[in-house]
């Protein structure tokens, strides 16, 4: 961006980045071009002939290069004959624009006229209506008047479905094939095609399921036209009766900004409900993206099932108590159990709330502070070598290396999948370590295997081999490289890249890794940043893909997973546990039977899960949609949420909850709101400093600019007024920061046996996910159980596709369906998590398939 | 003094032969003018589906946010309307309206008109009763 | 106004030595033994000898001007190939789909290997290494004879490894389309040919240049016409070829005449004949020796000539053709005779264009289908004068905002037709057309075709 080019527009000189779409540059200096199927996320394509202007050049000598002079002394300028499309041009010098003349003007009209001819006029009855791009401009250039004959017409199809969750309304469609191109240059879900030609040309999907994308809802926000609506919000409301609150999304650590639009609906029983869920710009974080778990996982805020009052177990019963009631209990049990208090922190407590439960137990001399699911580890080295403050994916093109290990990014973090696929697309390294292949590996010519369990060995082997001879003064560096002696060699292509890179991120999953390998895996992926010198600076710096949308924030109050195994553990030894918006019952084999031998437990739940029947005392806590607070996403940036709608029943915020018992306990007086809460954060943890409630607000502009009066531009994603938040920075930003690497120490890798597999239990986007769940629209996306084999693996073990098995692994087993899929490793059972079978281990374990019947008989 | 009389009583007189200005209302009652703007009828077509879309402009334009409407789709089984969409909910608080008639000038499909229709103590149920015919 | 030189012995009537329609003369030319035996190949024999830039000079000396339509100058639209591109090739564009054209399909049966030759001359030009031949679908049979030609090229060296030990290799395939119109636009082609949705690309980047080619490496597309000519060119020099025709469009050129003449077919003429040499001398005069109401010089994309004196005595080159108003486009000369109802014409063409466009572009895509609605109400006699008016408005609507070429002729039949004969629509929005019988014999109307699912 920092070579600018000298244009005019309308006789104005301005200066613009070069290389700059020129309806990019018009916009930056305040100059609407009109469009409908160019879009500053893709590429022009110069279809809908909306941006027409005129276009000249200032003539040159041949012989000299020199720009010719009129007799005025200024430039000569040779223009166009016929008005030309501002999206297919990029600017250059001397390019002169004129874009407020008459022959603009009629031909901006001339189309919008041609575009209605078509076009149903049907606003009263459309989603877009009130939103909609080609009404405005309508309004704008269009003529007022058609000379088209109404009744000649064409009719198509209202409702048609492209999948269960999105419908395209042919009538309205303009052919501007943003959809189109959306998923087929950006998401890569070749999906959606143009069908048949000239004003038959319509827009089909040639998947099975129809629309077979995880980003599908996005093409509804990009779509000029009413033409593409979600089932969700299909007649849900008009736009100008939505309020929008900002907030962010829980699903995921990518933190995704989002706006919830609400409003009062009969069938909720008069509540103020959410009505949709849209994407709020944040180009650091989610860009103008969500995906689809984001956009459609909002139901379970207004399920019918939440819990809403207290409930205490009285006769081996939960029964519905009051809160003063419940409180009390709380308090006296916790007064009885002494130092013995734990917490269980869930993945979508905000960081209020886990400051006031830090508090709590604190206050009663606890010192176990959990956060779940432990999974994952590595907080201390995210701390330290984290992504530097900056870092943004959008700005990652060539010369960048983005490596991801051990993650099915697409699966298990949709944002960062797309973020690190675009930047491979302009031009970053992508390196991608994992055991099976993904999604991701289509980008890449670096895709390096490894055997489930390996993970450690071969991220060491990769760093042996990008050092070469090198031996960089770091403390700790003479003992890596001893033990980095026995790591193989990998992949000297791959290792060449993470070498070559200027600018280096390490994307660390857990897929298949316990904790503890886990944590040696990251110790490794730090290693290799800081022997290259990749931290410190933007785009620079390890970024771990946390299970929850808020671990990060959890690892900042001070909870940590190692805790939370300790609590599971040697759950007897604690009198009281508080097991905060988390469900250890249902996700970990031995939680249930572990928490039957804790003393007292009391949960805040939304929904009975099998934790809360559990419990001792149940409180209902409120969704993220229902009360104020701060995420702290996967790259440390605190963004504040907003409260959207009432909250449900009686159910109170965490953060209050946890205040009031204390309050109870002699803790001191409860803070009145989570601002307060957050203001002691930031006096009391470091990393925090600054990060007030007014400063998470804060605001700057944003390109592309969206969500203005020009919703044709970007779409109707909401342009962020609720914040962009703040990213902490880590230890290698200060300069007081010691490099350092340390010998990671991983877990004996799991051997099979003769007939044993190496079962890896792996993370679904689409799952049956306590919250997600509550979703009717996706159910048909979730897969029912399954296991997926080798094809090799399964003839040996006379599987067929579709078989049931049953499938036997640390202790547990379970009954599936089986796939037969050539993506899966010989010796490897893809065993996904959360589809209804049950609590499985998160690890990979040794473990057995066999058909259903057999072992049955 | 008697022509003070006089002209009382001519005037007590003239005001007996005249007729009241008074109405034995409600077995009286006086016409409305064409335009009045009594009670708001929602109008089918003759084929009895509604002609309200659901399309909510009535809701918009209205100054007192007296009308409420959700919206939902017609599926074959059940029709209300001939287009796509039909009033789930269609809604007037009469305790806010104000009888002004912009939701007749905003309404696309002529399905709201204010009638002549202006005394208004009666149960409304929903659908039945705000439907004309 | 330079005529041009009269073609060798065209005049002699009877042994008449064509360059491209060799069919004509020799007898089973397209056997590839009479074809070496009448010097086939030896133009790639020459071309080898010389460098590829050389080739290039000669084929710029000899004005060749493209024949599909555009008449751009074939040897500077291979010299805008870099020099330095790694990768390129040739697309040939067969692809015949103009109303009115039949020229490439004579070429390609009777005389595939001159084709195949050219072909060849142009990959070595550009150092491309494989060369497609894109044939419009309908073409299916002609296709599967044009590989066994290949083959037979490649059976005697000309095609494959090393080709006549110059160290240059070169592979030639053909490609069938799928029967639409705009993959004869070069850049719906080569998308065609990538296996995406027949629709024009954005240019620049222009087919000759890196990210605009086919596979988006740099990439000639010529007629199949344009690269018969070359071989004749290589052996015989380029002053040769420019002794026929005119200074500014040199050569011969194939002139499909078609329409109501009395001997229809492809004639092989220099440049510069007049319409009334064609249509007379060559085709033998109009149907039942009626008068001329217009002729169509582009089949259906170039807009309609009256059947004036002046327009009779235009040369057909690419200048003067433009000069009375039209272009020359591929030469198919389509001839209307006074009785045609220029309506029904113009109808015809548009629902074609209507029918034929891609829909990539709103203009083409909602004027066309705006137009046939204009129109057809019109020719229904359903219309008003103001009607004429309005189609002339949408048509002049159109103009200039278009993707590609298809969307600026689309508008020709509707503007041109108007601007000659503004009677013939008179007479239609004047109340009943004169016949109802006669509209009926006239005008096959379609049913609507149903869009949607």
């Amino acid at each position: 961006m920092s070579e600018t080019v000298t244009i005019y527009l309308d006789d104005r000189a301005i200066e613009a980045p070069k290389g700059m779409n020129l309806v990019d540059a018009c916009k930056l200096h305040g100059v609407d071009i009109p469009v409908f199927c160019y879009h500053p996320k893709m590429e022009p394509v110069g279809m809908c002939r909306m941006c027409l202007i005129e276009l000249g050049f200032e003539q040159r000598d041949r012989t000299t290069g020199e720009v010719v002079l009129g007799e005025d002394g200024k430039p000569l300028v040779r223009w166009f004959p016929t008005l030309q499309t501002a999206c297919t041009q990029v600017v250059s010098e001397g390019m002169h624009v004129r874009t407020t003349t008459e022959a603009v003007r009629r031909g901006r009209k001339d189309i919008i006229e041609f575009i209605l001819t078509s076009h149903p006029l049907d606003c009263p009855v459309c989603d877009k209506g009130g939103e909609c791009p080609l009404q405005e401009l309508t309004m704008d250039f269009g003529p007022g008047k058609s000379r088209f004959l109404y009744d000649e017409k064409i009719h198509l199809a209202k409702r048609y479905p492209l999948g269960e969750q999105i419908y395209l309304d042919r009538e309205r469609c303009i052919q501007c094939a943003r959809c189109i191109r959306y998923v087929e240059e950006i998401t890569d879900d070749p999906v959606l095609q143009f069908y048949e030609r000239g004003r038959r040309l319509q827009i089909i999907s040639t998947s099975e399921p129809g629309f077979d994308s995880k980003f599908s809802g996005n093409t509804t926000d990009i779509c000029p036209v009413g033409a593409l609506t979600t089932a969700d919000f299909r007649f849900g409301a008009r736009p100008w009766e939505l309020d929008s609150a900002a907030s962010i999304c829980t699903h995921c650590p990518v933190g995704c900004n989002l706006t919830l639009n609400t409003r009062l609906d009969r069938d909720a029983g008069g509540r103020v409900i959410i009505k949709r869920v849209m994407p709020r710009q944040n180009e650091q974080v989610n860009e103008i993206w969500i995906c689809d778990k984001g956009r459609f996982g909002h139901h379970f805020t207004a399920a019918p099932d939440r819990i809403t009052t207290p409930l205490v177990r009285k006769g081996g019963k939960l029964v519905e108590a009051t809160w003063s009631e419940a409180l009390e209990l709380v308090a006296g049990m916790l007064k009885s159990a002494g130092k013995a208090v734990g917490a269980l922190a869930g993945p979508t407590l905000s960081n209020e709330d886990l400051w006031a439960l830090r508090r709590l137990v604190e206050g009663q001399r606890g010192a176990r502070l959990g956060v779940w699911p432990p999974t994952m580890t590595g907080g201390d080295l995210i701390a330290e070598v984290g992504v530097a403050q900056g870092t943004n994916f959008t700005d990652m093109g060539k010369g960048a290396c983005i490596v991801v290990v051990a993650s099915d990014l697409e699966e298990e973090a949709p944002i960062y999948w797309h973020r690190v696929k675009v930047a491979a697309d302009r031009g970053a390294t992508l390196v991608v370590v994992n055991g099976r292949a993904t999604k991701l590996d289509r980008y890449t010519r670096h895709r390096v295997r490894y055997h489930y369990g390996d993970e450690v060995a071969t991220l060491n082997g990769l760093l042996r081999q990008a050092l070469g001879d090198a031996a960089p003064d770091i403390d700790g560096f003479d003992q890596l490289r001893a033990a980095l002696e026995n790591a193989p060699a990998v992949d000297a292509a791959a290792a060449q890249a993470i070498a070559g890179a200027t600018d280096l991120v390490v994307i660390v999953g857990g897929e298949g890794l316990s904790m503890a390998a886990h944590g040696a895996l990251m110790q490794a992926a730090a290693n290799l940043l800081v022997a290259t010198g990749h931290v410190g600076r933007p785009n620079n710096g390890l970024l771990a893909v946390w299970p929850g949308a808020n671990t990060q924030g959890a690892l900042d109050m001070g909870f940590t997973p190692e805790d939370a195994t300790h609590i599971i553990d040697n759950a007897a030894s604690f009198e009281a546990l508080i097991i905060a918006g988390a469900d250890p019952a249902d996700e970990d084999p031995r939680a249930a039977a572990a928490l039957q031998e804790a003393g007292f437990i009391v949960a805040t739940a939304l929904f009975l899960t099998p934790t809360a029947e559990l419990a001792d005392v149940v409180l209902p806590r409120m969704s993220f949609a229902e009360r104020d607070g701060t995420f702290t996403n996967g790259e440390r940036r605190v963004q504040r949420f907003c409260k959207a709608i009432d909250r449900v029943g009686e159910s109170r915020a965490d953060w209050q909850i946890f205040q009031q018992v204390g309050a109870a306990l002699g803790q001191g007086r409860a803070m009145p709101t989570p601002g307060v809460v957050m203001a002691q954060i930031v006096e009391r943890v470091p990393w925090y400093a600054g990060m007030d409630y007014p400063t998470l607000a804060e605001v700057a502009p944003q390109f592309p600019m969206v969500g203005g009066e020009d919703l044709y531009y970007g779409g109707t994603m909401y342009k962020n007024a609720g914040g962009l938040g703040r990213q902490w920075a880590v230890a290698a930003e200060q300069a007081s920061y010691q490099a350092r690497v340390r010998v990671p120490k991983a877990p004996a890798a799991p051997k099979p046996g003769k007939g044993e597999l190496i079962v890896v239990p792996v993370r679904l986007l689409y799952d049956q996910g306590t919250e997600f769940y509550k979703t009717q629209l996706v159910h048909r996306r979730v897969p029912q159980a399954y296991v997926a084999l080798n094809a090799g693996d399964a003839a040996r073990l006379s599987v067929r596709e579709g078989a049931r098995v049953r499938v036997r692994l640390a202790g547990t087993e379970v009954e599936v369906a089986a796939r037969v899929r050539a993506s899966v490793p010989e010796g490897v059972a893809l065993l996904p998590l959360n589809l209804g079978v049950g609590p499985l281990p998160h690890a990979a374990s040794v473990g057995t398939v066999a058909v259903a019947e057999a072992v049955g008989a | 003094m008697i022509g003070d009389m006089v002209r009382g009583l001519v005037t007590t007189i003239k005001h007996v032969i005249q007729r009241p200005v008074t109405i034995e209302y409600p077995e009286v009652r006086r016409p409305v003018q064409p335009r009045f703007k009594g009670r708001h009828w929602l109008h089918r077509y003759e084929n009895g589906l509604e002609k309200c879309i659901g399309c909510s402009l009535c809701a918009a334009a209205c100054p007192v946010e007296a009308i409420w409407v959700e919206a939902e789709v017609n599926t074959d089984d059940e029709r209300y309307s001939p287009g796509e969409r039909y009033a789930k909910t269609y809604e007037i608080n009469y305790l806010r309206c104000i009888f002004c008639g912009y939701c007749e000038d905003a309404c696309p499909t002529e399905a709201i008109t204010m009638g002549h229709m202006y005394e208004l103590s009666l149960y409304v149920a929903r659908r039945r009763d705000l439907h004309q015919g | 106004m330079g005529r041009g030189a009269p073609h060798p012995k065209m005049k002699a009537g009877r042994d008449v030595a064509h360059i491209i329609l060799r069919d004509l003369d020799i007898p089973d030319i397209w056997k590839f033994d009479v074809y070496v035996e009448n010097g086939g190949y030896e133009g790639l024999k020459k071309a080898v000898t010389l460098t590829p830039d050389e080739v290039i000079e000669v084929v710029k000396a000899s004005g060749l001007r493209g024949r599909g339509g555009a008449g751009f100058p074939t040897g500077v639209k291979w010299s805008f190939i870099p020099k330095d591109a790694e990768t390129t090739y040739v697309a040939v564009n067969a692809d015949e789909s103009e109303p009115g054209t039949f020229k490439d399909r004579q070429i390609m049966e009777g005389n595939p290997h001159q084709l195949i030759e050219g072909a060849l001359i142009c990959a070595y030009a550009i150092r491309a290494r494989a060369v497609y031949i894109y044939c419009r679908g309908e073409f299916w049979d002609l296709t599967h004879a044009l590989d066994a030609r290949i083959e037979e090229a490649r059976a005697a060296g000309f095609i494959g490894e090393n080709i006549l030990g110059s160290g240059w290799s070169c592979e030639v395939y053909t490609h069938l389309g799928a029967g639409a119109y705009i993959c004869g636009e070069e850049s719906a082609l080569l998308n065609s040919l990538q296996g995406l949705l027949g629709q024009p690309r954005v240019r620049p980047p222009f087919p000759a240049q890196k990210g605009g080619g086919l596979y988006y490496e740099p990439t000639v597309v010529n007629n199949v016409e344009t690269l018969t000519n070359v071989p004749w060119i290589m052996v015989n020099g380029a002053d040769a070829y420019r002794q026929f025709g005119t200074e500014q469009s040199p050569g011969v050129k194939v002139f499909c005449v078609s329409g109501h003449v009395n001997r229809p077919g492809n004639y092989e003429l220099p440049l510069g004949t007049t319409f009334r040499e064609l249509i007379y001398e060559h085709a033998g005069g109009i149907l039942d020796d009626k008068g001329l109401k217009g002729v169509l010089t582009a089949g259906a994309s170039a807009p309609i000539l009256p059947g004036s004196a002046e327009v009779l005595d235009t040369p057909l080159t690419y200048e003067d053709v433009q000069k009375v108003g039209s272009s020359l486009g591929s030469a198919s000369v389509i001839v209307l005779d006074e009785d045609t109802d220029m309506v029904w014409a113009a109808l015809k063409m548009v629902r074609f264009f209507k029918h034929e466009s891609c829909g990539k572009c709103t203009p083409c895509r909602e004027g066309t289908f705006w137009m046939e609605r204009v129109l057809s109400r019109i020719h229904r006699g359903e219309a008003t004068e103001g009607d004429i008016d309005l189609l002339d408005e949408v048509a002049a609507q159109i103009k200039g905002k278009c993707l590609c070429a298809l969307g600026e002729f689309a508008l020709n039949p509707a503007a041109a037709t108007i601007a000659h004969f503004r009677d013939d629509y008179a007479r239609r929005v004047s109340g009943v057309p004169e016949s109802t019988a006669e509209l009926e014999t006239q005008a096959p109307i379609e049913a609507p075709v149903a869009a949607g699912d």
